[in-house]
């Protein structure tokens, strides 16, 4: 699916949500797309899903799609396994598929119990789980998912996790919106920044210069943990390993460190020296500069 | 369509807004109709008040379902079809309640003109109440579509003019709803049935076209 130059404003002289968007979506890819709140990122991801249309441009080549949104109200008059048997058949399932596939994938999420619960009297964390399983049911080709882990128990979100993996494993397209920048930060993903109305794609494997980025020092036992997002492994002294990651996967890398089983030591973090700076690139850091963090598990 | 409309349908069963509507056809025919009355005078009343009532039926189906709810209905069928498929939803409820509302007034009814000297034959004058009954019914859809979101979505202006638009479209002469009514109150003086076949496919035309207006404008936010 690709949008082209797509804008989008409430009212005729309403100020610009989005403006002049060119996404690509193929098969088998996973978007994230950050940005603050208020920015916008729901209004691309109703979008994105086909639940709202644009002002400007177009959108071509759209699949089976499947959106979970932001809220999910359960003031519905059916419980939760008619909800899902209806959303399976308005998804082209056969209701006997519809109803099985339920089945499935409550149980699956440690909802099974609630399958007969009216809509109405389910939790808030129970209604989300319901919402991420209408849109799992069919199998869509698109996922669309704003901030769906929200509301899921720790359990859920794994399974989640799972589920958009087997999705782009699949050759399905999954796009979606976290708070959380961990969020399935170990899978290849294409990432973009929604601001002022405008998206811009992040360089993921540091094709880009003009990203920030901050270089990692630490020290632990044995192999280091698998990193998530796109770090590269620099030359380091016997025992420590010296990453460079874009700035806003840093975070996500210093927790995998130390976190890790048994942790790692952070010995420095410092931001990577500009091509043009002459900036020195010094060894292991003291942990005494204003940018280093520790570990304190060392 | 066929598993959105079993959807909506369901959705209006089981949230009971059908409720209130169904009431004030009641409370209409309650008021204009009594027992022995002349047949076609009798179905004449039934299908003036279908207009209203199937008007509100559009508004409780159109809002029936929380924003978040359609969306994900939406996101896997096109706002178009979601929208449509609860449009068809309301049709289908008005049907089913003119279609009660004939019933019971063929049977309660006296088959005679309006000054008793004439028999008025009683198969084709329940057709022509039931086709008439539809025309109002696609009329009453046609100004609820139009009426109420997407098309207006604030309450405070849908409800007024969706009630004041179906006083309108019932008592202007030329409309589909006010010739198919009148023909029946001609016929029950003069003892000859006609079938509001006219009528009837104007009132088509009319609700086609604003459910497709609506419908288009069913993305909209």
């Amino acid at each position: 699916m690709r949008l082209e130059r797509v804008g989008r404003r409430y009212g005729l002289g309403g100020p610009w949500v989005l403006r002049d968007v060119d996404l690509d979506v193929p098969p088998g890819s996973l978007l994230r797309v950050q940005g603050a709140n208020g920015s916008g990122k729901s209004t691309l991801l109703r979008i994105v899903a086909g639940v709202d249309r644009p002002s400007t441009g177009r959108i071509t080549g759209r699949p089976a799609t499947a959106y979970v949104p932001e809220r999910f109200p359960p003031a519905l008059p059916f419980d939760a396994h008619g909800y899902l048997v209806h959303l399976g058949a308005i998804h082209g399932l056969r209701r006997t598929t519809a109803g099985r596939r339920a089945g499935e994938w409550l149980e699956r999420f440690g909802a099974a119990g609630h399958a007969r619960t009216p809509m109405d009297e389910l939790s808030k964390g129970t209604a989300q789980k319901i919402a991420v399983v209408q849109a799992l049911l069919a199998e869509p080709r698109l996922l669309v998912l704003d901030e769906a882990w929200t509301g899921l128990d720790e359990a859920a979100r794994t399974v989640l996790d799972d589920a958009v993996r087997e999705r782009v494993a699949a050759g399905g397209a999954v796009v979606f919106v976290d708070h959380d920048a961990w969020r399935l930060a170990g899978e290849p993903s294409g990432v973009h920044r929604f601001a002022d109305g405008r998206l811009t794609a992040v360089a993921a494997a540091g094709a880009e210069a003009d990203v920030p980025r901050v270089v990692v020092e630490a020290s632990g036992p044995g192999e280091p943990p698998a990193l998530p997002g796109t770090p590269g492994y620099g030359p380091a002294a016997p025992g420590r390993i010296r990453i460079t990651v874009p700035a806003h996967e840093s975070d996500a890398v210093l927790r995998a460190l130390l976190t890790a089983d048994p942790p790692w030591h952070i010995r420095a973090v410092r931001p990577e020296p500009g091509p043009g700076a002459a900036g020195p690139e010094t060894g292991p850091g003291s942990g005494t500069g204003p940018a280093d963090t520790r570990g304190d598990t060392g | 369509m066929t598993a959105l409309v079993r959807y909506q349908a369901a959705l209006l069963i089981r949230s009971q807004r059908w409720l209130p509507p169904v009431l004030l056809y009641g409370v209409i025919m309650a008021i204009g109709i009594s027992s022995g009355q002349p047949l076609l005078d009798s179905l004449a009343f039934a299908a003036a008040g279908m207009l209203p009532v199937a008007a509100w039926l559009v508004r409780v189906c159109v809002t029936n379902e929380p924003p978040a709810a359609r969306a994900c209905a939406a996101a896997a069928a096109g706002p178009g079809r979601v929208h449509l498929s609860s449009v068809l939803t309301a049709l289908l409820a008005a049907g089913a309640l003119g279609a009660a509302g004939v019933a019971v007034v063929a049977v309660i009814s006296d088959a005679h003109t309006a000054d008793r000297r004439h028999v008025v034959p009683l198969g084709p004058a329940v057709t022509a109440g039931l086709l008439a009954v539809l025309v109002s019914a696609l009329l009453g859809l046609a100004v609820g579509a139009l009426t109420n979101p997407p098309v207006l979505r604030r309450a405070g202006w849908a409800i007024p003019v969706s009630g004041l638009s179906a006083l309108l479209v019932l008592v202007i002469g030329g409309s589909p709803a006010n010739a198919a009514v009148s023909g029946l109150v001609s016929g029950s003086q003069t003892g000859t049935v006609g079938l509001p076949l006219v009528p009837l496919c104007l009132a088509a035309v009319a609700a086609a076209a604003a459910t497709a207006v609506a419908c288009a404008l069913g993305s909209r936010r």
